[in-house]
Formats: structure tokens, C-alpha cells, sequence
């Protein structure tokens, strides 16, 4: 019989789908209470790695080395000056000044980002219109033209009309004419900010010519930023010096923690819903051990009921896969995971209009498997094994 | 690193294949002891009952190792975010000495579980159980295998520390001279293609002739050649075919070829290398226990069919090995 | 001889304080075609005779060959892939699994033989058709009158053409009309050529024109009156 080994396990499965259907109640029970965890659990995956990828994306822009001057601990506007007493050391691939500001708008309320930076002289800049839903960036020369990210255009009305004025710390009003918008996807970095010119911004901020708040350094190779990060310190002792793997690390462990300390709250929900498991899958009633019997009776080997048990474990943990994590990604892209707000907030990149759009590739997925179905199929087989080792004559009468 | 989700998983994976091996070990513990061929008391009845317990574990453990081996090389991707230097998956598992190990225990883990679901199921074939002493003394050799492979695990989870600069493929791989950290030098590519060809030719024609004409000795130069092929093809993988499927010369990395940029080819090509050479390996060992009693002709149609299987298996493999290669080759260099 | 048994014992929890010897010493044989009763009290050990017939397990000593093959030292495993094709069950109230419809139940033990629906559909037509349960095929088994269940179960029990046919106490829960009705079924099987074995204590079995034999179980032997 060993050629019909394809048709015996479809048998199977088949008759295992039917054993669940007629006790719906009890694997409706299960399925529902482990779709939530895979829900809860995914939900968690899905944020945390879309807020990775968002972080990477942003920090894919900054620059290898930040320099801020300090002055009795806070920071304060550096000289462009101190450009020149870079110039010796080797390996630094460009220094490009910026102006980093926030302007709050009191007619709306709302604070917006104000970037003055010659963009075209970041080694990356050029990517930066990619990022663009319509538009170009502003060049140095031209006065007055700002790039604006999504909330800006919605908040200053700008899908009808292209110009805008800010108030100069003298309150008297500066005008910006727009030329690009950001795209959705930059959210994360470019929602509330406006790119415009290091001209523009001075004017701005009133800053006197010859400050900017930060210089951005590049670096052509990673590897040396930190030698050329502790050279510029020992140049200029009373700069603050920030290095993009410093920033890095310091989203990963903030994240990592966050994630990881999730990730254990979620497996004490998964650890009791494992013991439920454990705990449904062990009580054998009356009946279900005179349908063994039975079976076995007619011809049923320990190992199809086993093969029967685990078609149903399968097909229980597929489901709520399926329904959990389905659950999971409208949570995450259409409700912005709102369960997961108290946990996630103060992470201060989250804002309330966030759009995640979170990656489903098989790793993920695998992860998410690995979290609630290996410990639901491990959970499952002692029991499984246990009624499949009903002894056949338990159906004869005395 | 263990506050991470990957590392979690895989902890907790290794927690489950580790309790589940506990199981199984005392199973086989009981079966060596106890076993009694032919009594009908109670205890050889629970015996033949647990039989199937320590089969069904077994067969979950292939399933969770599998599994885990995927997960770990994933996990590594991710890990190499975090790593300074490393850029890809083989920075992360080369960022200490407990990463390439722990992927190899992994991977010799698949190999054992399927070689004793292969006893059981010759076992079970036969109403004497002439394997049950051999299958379970194996059984317990499994236990120290899991125990290593998690140990080795938690090792490298644990000294994975985000600031240690490690290489990335690019170096380990590479083929600069003078690069102190490649890990496979000293193969021309010329060399190693011919080699590679010349070697599916050769099994193709062992399998054949086997097919027609069974002779133990060939069977088990069989068996060889596959041991041969599987380690020349991870040479060939790593050195010529990745780099053709990235389209990069100077990215050689058996693991990227795993990630959705690259449509998971990976997954293709190593389900089909892993399987084949587990086939053209077992017709061999299948035949070791060919003299058990009623053994014999189980032993000979398992052993026609694993040829075959490794055989087709082995024309998917070169088929998928030598797309890109052609495509290149027939595009004239622009993949 | 399609069934020989000689010697054959079956002691459970041999070597224990609650040791029970079942069976000593039965020696019995039935012709292939035969039909034989084997009578006796609750407890005689009639029933534990039926499941070594029956390949359920095997003897603790003596030798049992049912079918051509020897039961004694044979692993479960084999008992069960010796059984499904040798042997058809008619239980006691026939243990007809009540959710499932007509048609499932008479098509159990065609399942783990790997037979595909639509054969396993057909066969049980032939069988459904030959006991006029037809209309009766997709009703829940728990739905049907006592009559339609027993021959539900003899459908169920003839699925895979099986040579031997045992029966445990089938017309002990059956009022006579249906019990006679259940004797002429196995009469009719009887002349297609099964062979059947009924444990039973009812007189409208053992009495029956068409058992040959009637052997009577007492305190686990074979008592001759």
C-alpha cells in the first residue's frame, strides 16, 4: 500500500478537517484565543520593524559626524570657521554647514522643522529627489523656495496656493514660494519639515553671517569614523561631536529594549495560551476515546490517528496565522497600532498621523511562526500521542 | 544580544527542540532497556506505544531544525545591522567563533534527523524491529547534538555585542590578494567549474549505471561522490554561482542569496542540494542495514527510489546553479 | 483452516499482583465458508477470544494463525495492517460514530488504505444499494432507526471485502425482529462464502439453522457439554 501513501495522507486531512468541524465549538474557542496572539505578537513585529526600517531610512541621510558647539551645556551657534580647522585631517570627504531650527506657527499651533542646508552639496543629495512627490529641490541661488513635507502642505492650505510667510523674530514676514512636496513615504523624517536655502534660513533666524547651528561632516570611509571623530574633538575642544554609529546605537538600544521587553510581556500571553493548548489537547473525553478505539479497531494505525492530530494542530495554527496576522497588518497600516501607543510612545519620531507600512517577507513571517506555532505544535503532540495510544479492544464490549 | 525578537525565537525554539529531545531520550532509554521482542506484558505494549512518541518528536525535530536553521541565518542578516562592518549575514555570523559552528551543528542536525527518520521508517517495515537497539543507541546520540547546537547558539547570541567590527562577505569571501580573513582562497574559478561539471556528469553516471545494474560498491561510491559534491557545491556557491546571481563579481555570499531582493533563489537552490545529497548519501547507509531480518527487499526499493529522487534532484540543482551563469553569459554581461 | 488457534493463553498483567489468566489452553479451528457461535457468560472470556481472532492483540502463548498468518510475537503495527485486511467488526451496539453521515461511517477503514473519495463513494454505493439504505447515505449515522444502523454496520464491516467476519454480541441491544433479521444478513453473507464468527449468549444466535458450530466458553476454556 505504500504507493498510496499521497492518497492515505489526503484521506487524512480530509478526515481531520471533519473531526474539527464537529467539534466546532471547542477548535473555534482555540483558534480564536491563539489568532489573538499571533495578533498581538505580530502586531508588535510589524511595528517595531517598520519603525526600524524608518529609522534606517532616516538615518541614511544623516551625515557620519554632527558637529555642535556647546556653551555652558547648551548648544549654541558654531562658527563656519571652524570649516578651516577641519581641512587637515584626512579622510573627510566634505564639510557642509546647516541650519536646524524649529518655528512654531502660533496661528495653527503646530511646530514645524525648519532645514537650511545646501542640499546639492551633500554627497547623498541628489537622492534626495527621489523623495519628492512633485517638484525640485531649491538650488543655493534661488531665494526664497522651499521644499515642504505632507503635514505642512495640509496645514498652510498649500494644495491651492503655492506661497506662504513666515514671522522673523522681528515679527516682520518673510515669504517662501514652494517648490516640491515630499512624499508619503519620507513621512517619518519629512513630515513637518521645509528644506529650504542656508540664505534663506539665516534670514530667517536672523542668525549674523558666518554662524549656522551645525556642521555636517562626511566621511568617505565608515570604518575611520571614529579615528577622525576623536581627531576633531582634540581640534576643537568645545564641539560636541556626534557620530552616526553613536545615533544608531543609540535606536537600536532603544529599540531592542522596547522590542525585546515586548517581545517577553507577548510570550507570557503565548505561555498561557500554550498551557490552554496543552490543557484542551489532553482531556480526552468519553467520546473521543471510544472514536479512537474505534478506528483502530477498523484499521487505523497509532500513527494516523497521530497523522489525524497533527492535521489538526496544522490547520488549526494555519488559521489563525492567517486570521492573526491579516489582523495584525490592518492594525498597524489602517489603524496605525493604536494598542500599541502606550507602549511605543516617547519614542519621539512616532507621531499621531504616522503611516507604517511594514514589510511582509518570509523572514517576518517565519519569526512570527517561529514565536506561536512551534510552541503550539510542541504543546500538542504528548497529548496527540496520548489518545493515539487508545488501545484498539477499549471498543469491544465485555 | 538576547533582547531582540530574533534571538528570542530562536532560544525559544532551541527550548522547545531541547524538551522534546528530553522526551525522546527517555523513550529510548526505556526502549534500550526493557525491549522484549515478542512479550505480550503491559510495559512492551507501552514500549511499542512510545515507538511512535520518540518517531513523532523526531519528525517535529526535523520540522523545528529546518526551521531554525532558516531562522538562524535570517536572524544574522538582521543581526549585521547592528554589527559595525558587517554588511550582510556572513559579518554577523563570522562577528565570533561560535557563529559559523553553531550554523554547521544546525545543518549536520538536518542531516541526522533525516538519516534515523529513515531507520524508523526501515524499522517499521519489517515486524521484527530489527533496528530498534541501532535506531534508539542513535537516538541518544541526538541529545548531545541538540545540547551542542543550543549551546552553541546561546554562545554566539550572547557575544554578539553591537560595537565589535567584523568582516563583511565582501572581505571573508573575497578574492584580493592578500586579504588576511577570506575564508575559501586558493580556488580558480576556471578550476572549480570544471570540477563542478565534471562532477554532475560523474554522479549522473553512477546513478545511471546503478539504476540498471545495483552493485553495492558502486552504491556506496555513490554515497561518496554526494559528500564530495555537497561540500564542492557550497565551495561553488559561495565562489562563482552567488556572485553571478547578484551580478556583482566582488559579492561572493552563500547567504544573501537567501533575501527577497534575490527572490529567495537561495531557497531553491539549497532545497534542492540539501535533499539530494541527504538521498545520494542515505541509498548507501540504507544498505548497511540491508541484512536485518526482513530487511531486504524494503532496503532495495528505498535505495532504487533515493537514486532516483537524488537524481532528479541533482538535474534541478544544476539547472538552477547554471541559469544565472548563461544568463549572463547569453546577455554578454549585463544580468 | 482459516482460523487455527492451538494452546493458545492470554494472561493480562502477567506478573503482577492483578494477574488475570483470560484464556488457557484453547485449541479451535474454523473452515473457511463456516459460521460458529461462541458462547458463554460475561467474563468467560469470550470476548477476549473474539480479539485474538480478531487480531486485536496477540496470544501470551500458543499459536494463533488467522488467515495464514502468525498472530504470536507479532507487533501491534502488524496486527493492524494484518487485521484491516482480514477481518470485518460488527461491535456490540454497533459503535457507529453518530456525527459522521451513513456514508462516512461505512467508509472508515477505506481511509488509512489511501483509497480516493470517489472510489471509496462507489464501493459504498454497492454495499448501501445491496442493504437498501440508499436514501439514507448523507443522513447524520445518529439519525437512523436501529434497523438501518445495523445494517450500517455490516456495510461498514464488508467495505474492504475482507474474508473473516466477526460479530460481538451483536443482537444483544436488538429486539427479535431485528435480531432475525441480522442472522438471515450473515446467513446471506455466509453463502457468498465469509466466514463468520458471533460471540454471543442469545438463543435466536446460537439456535440459529445456520450456525454450524457452537462453542461454549467457560472460566476462559473451552467447555465441552
Amino acid at each position: 500500500m505504500a504507493p498510496r501513501n499521497l492518497e492515505k495522507q489526503l484521506n487524512i486531512l480530509d478526515y481531520a478537517l471533519s473531526s474539527l468541524w464537529r467539534r466546532r465549538m471547542k477548535s473555534l474557542s482555540v483558534l480564536l484565543v491563539f489568532a489573538a496572539v499571533i495578533f498581538l505578537l505580530a502586531s508588535f513585529q510589524m511595528v517595531t520593524q517598520a519603525l526600524t526600517d524608518k529609522a534606517s531610512q532616516v538615518l541614511a541621510y544623516t551625515p557620519e559626524i554632527t558637529l555642535q558647539k556647546m556653551s555652558a551645556g547648551r548648544q549654541e551657534a558654531i562658527p563656519l570657521a571652524y570649516r578651516d580647522r577641519l581641512a587637515g585631517i584626512f579622510g573627510i570627504r566634505r564639510v557642509v554647514p546647516r541650519i536646524w531650527g524649529y518655528y512654531f506657527d502660533e496661528v495653527r499651533l503646530a511646530n514645524y522643522t525648519v532645514m537650511g542646508m545646501d542640499v546639492r552639496e551633500m554627497p547623498e543629495g541628489d537622492r534626495l529627489d527621489t523623495a519628492l512627490a512633485k517638484g525640485t529641490i531649491p538650488g543655493p541661488e534661488e531665494q526664497g523656495r522651499v521644499v515642504v513635507g505632507q503635514s505642512i502642505v495640509k496645514a498652510l492650505n498649500l494644495d491651492e496656493r503655492n506661497t506662504f510667510s513666515l514671522f522673523r523674530p522681528d515679527l516682520s514676514l518673510k515669504t517662501f514660494t514652494v517648490s516640491g512636496a515630499f512624499s508619503r513615504d519620507t513621512d517619518i523624517m519629512t513630515n513637518d519639515l521645509i528644506v529650504m536655502s542656508l540664505a534663506d534660513a539665516r534670514d530667517l533666524y536672523e542668525i549674523p553671517a558666518g554662524l549656522v547651528t551645525d556642521l555636517c561632516v562626511y566621511v568617505a570611509n565608515p570604518k575611520e569614523i571614529g579615528t577622525i571623530a576623536r581627531k576633531i574633538s582634540a581640534i576643537l575642544p568645545g564641539v560636541r561631536v556626534l557620530t552616526r554609529p553613536q545615533i544608531q546605537k543609540t535606536y537600536q538600544v532603544v529599540f531592542g529594549w522596547r522590542s525585546g521587553f515586548g517581545s517577553i510581556c507577548l510570550l507570557a500571553a503565548l505561555a498561557s495560551f500554550v498551557i490552554l493548548a496543552w490543557d484542551k489537547a489532553s482531556g480526552l473525553s468519553p467520546e473521543e476515546r471510544r472514536e479512537i478505539s474505534i478506528l483502530k479497531v477498523l484499521g487505523w494505525e497509532t500513527s494516523d490517528i497521530l497523522a489525524v492530530r497533527f492535521w489538526e494542530s496544522v490547520i488549526v495554527s494555519g488559521l489563525a496565522c492567517i486570521v492573526g496576522m491579516t489582523a495584525a497588518y490592518i492594525h498597524v497600516v489602517y489603524f496605525a497600532a493604536f494598542l500599541f501607543r502606550p507602549v511605543l510612545m516617547g519614542w519621539s519620531v512616532l507621531r499621531p498621523d504616522l503611516h507604517l507600512v511594514p514589510r511582509m517577507a518570509v523572514g517576518n513571517i517565519l519569526l512570527i511562526l517561529a514565536f506561536t506555532v512551534v510552541p503550539y505544535l510542541a504543546a500538542t503532540v504528548i497529548p496527540a500521542w496520548r489518545s493515539a495510544t487508545v488501545p484498539a479492544d477499549s471498543a469491544l464490549g465485555g | 544580544m538576547f533582547l531582540n525578537p530574533w534571538s528570542l525565537a530562536l532560544t525559544l525554539c532551541s527550548l522547545v527542540v531541547l524538551v522534546l529531545g528530553a522526551v525522546a531520550a527517555k523513550t529510548a532509554v526505556r526502549v534500550l532497556r526493557f525491549w522484549e521482542p515478542g512479550s505480550d506484558s503491559n510495559r512492551q505494549i507501552r514500549l511499542e506505544n512510545e515507538i511512535w512518541l520518540s518517531s513523532t518528536l523526531v519528525a517535529y525535530g526535523l520540522g523545528f531544525q529546518i526551521m531554525t536553521l532558516i531562522l538562524f541565518m535570517l536572524a544574522a542578516d538582521q543581526f549585521c545591522k547592528v554589527i559595525v562592518g558587517a554588511m550582510c549575514a556572513t559579518g554577523a555570523l563570522l562577528a565570533n567563533p561560535f557563529g559559523m559552528p553553531a550554523l554547521l551543528v544546525k545543518l549536520v542536525g538536518v542531516f541526522f534527523y533525516g538519516f534515523w527518520i529513515l531507520l524508523h521508517q526501515l524499522d517499521i517495515r519489517s515486524e521484527h524491529y530489527p533496528l530498534v537497539r541501532i535506531k534508539y543507541l542513535a537516538l541518544l546520540l541526538l541529545l548531545p547534538l541538540l545540547v551542542l547546537d543550543a549551546t552553541l547558539q546561546t554562545l554566539y547570541i550572547a557575544g554578539i555585542k553591537p560595537d565589535i567590527i567584523t568582516s563583511c562577505c565582501a572581505v571573508v569571501f573575497s578574492d584580493t590578494p592578500g586579504s588576511t580573513t577570506n575564508l575559501m582562497t586558493g580556488f580558480s574559478q576556471q578550476g572549480l567549474l570544471i570540477a563542478f561539471i565534471g562532477s554532475i556528469i560523474g554522479l549522473t553516471v553512477l546513478g545511471w549505471t546503478l539504476l540498471r545494474r545495483w552493485q553495492a560498491w558502486l552504491a556506496d561510491l555513490y554515497a561518496a561522490g554526494w559528500l564530495w559534491f555537497f561540500v564542492l557545491s557550497l565551495v561553488m556557491i559561495t565562489n562563482v554561482i552567488s556572485s553571478y546571481v547578484y551580478a556583482m563579481p566582488y559579492h561572493k555570499c552563500p547567504f544573501c542569496i537567501l533575501k527577497p531582493e534575490y527572490h529567495y533563489f537561495g531557497f531553491a537552490l539549497y532545497g534542492a542540494l540539501i535533499p539530494a545529497a541527504f538521498f545520494g548519501a542515505s541509498a548507501a547507509l540504507a544498505g548497511l542495514v540491508r541484512g536485518k531480518a526482513g530487511l531486504g527487499g524494503v532496503v532495495d526499493r528505498y535505495q532504487r527510489l533515493a537514486v532516483k529522487v537524488s537524481l532528479i534532484l541533482l538535474v534541478i540543482f544544476s539547472a538552477l546553479s547554471f541559469y544565472h551563469y548563461l544568463k549572463y553569459l547569453i546577455s554578454g554581461g549585463e544580468g | 483452516m482459516l482460523i487455527e488457534l492451538s494452546g493458545v493463553s492470554k494472561i493480562y498483567n502477567q506478573g503482577r499482583a492483578n494477574e488475570v489468566r483470560a484464556l488457557t489452553g484453547i485449541d479451535l479451528g474454523v473452515e473457511q465458508g463456516s459460521m460458529v457461535c461462541l458462547k458463554g457468560p460475561s467474563g468467560s472470556g469470550k470476548s477476549t477470544l473474539l480479539a485474538i481472532i480478531g487480531c486485536i492483540f496477540p496470544p501470551t502463548s500458543g499459536k494463533a494463525a488467522i488467515a495464514g498468518r502468525q498472530l504470536a510475537r507479532l507487533p501491534d503495527r502488524f496486527l493492524t495492517l494484518h487485521r484491516r485486511e482480514t477481518i470485518g467488526f460488527i461491535f456490540q451496539r454497533f459503535n457507529i460514530l453518530p456525527e459522521l453521515t451513513v456514508l462516512e461511517n461505512i467508509t472508515l477503514p477505506l481511509l488509512p488504505l489511501g483509497v480516493p473519495p470517489k472510489e471509496r463513494k462507489q464501493r459504498a454505493q454497492e454495499l448501501l444499494e445491496r442493504f437498501a439504505i440508499t436514501h439514507r447515505a448523507q443522513f447524520p449515522a445518529g439519525q437512523i432507526s436501529g434497523g438501518e444502523l445495523q445494517r450500517v454496520a455490516i456495510a461498514r464491516a464488508l467495505i474492504n471485502n475482507q474474508p473473516i467476519i466477526l460479530a460481538d454480541e451483536p443482537t444483544a441491544h436488538l429486539d427479535t425482529a431485528l435480531s432475525r433479521e441480522f442472522m438471515e444478513i450473515m446467513q446471506q453473507l455466509k453463502a457468498g462464502g465469509k466466514t463468520i464468527v458471533i460471540a454471543s449468549h442469545d438463543p435466536l444466535v446460537f439456535e440459529h439453522p445456520a450456525i454450524e458450530r457452537t462453542v461454549t466458553i467457560k472460566d476462559g476454556r473451552i467447555h465441552v457439554s
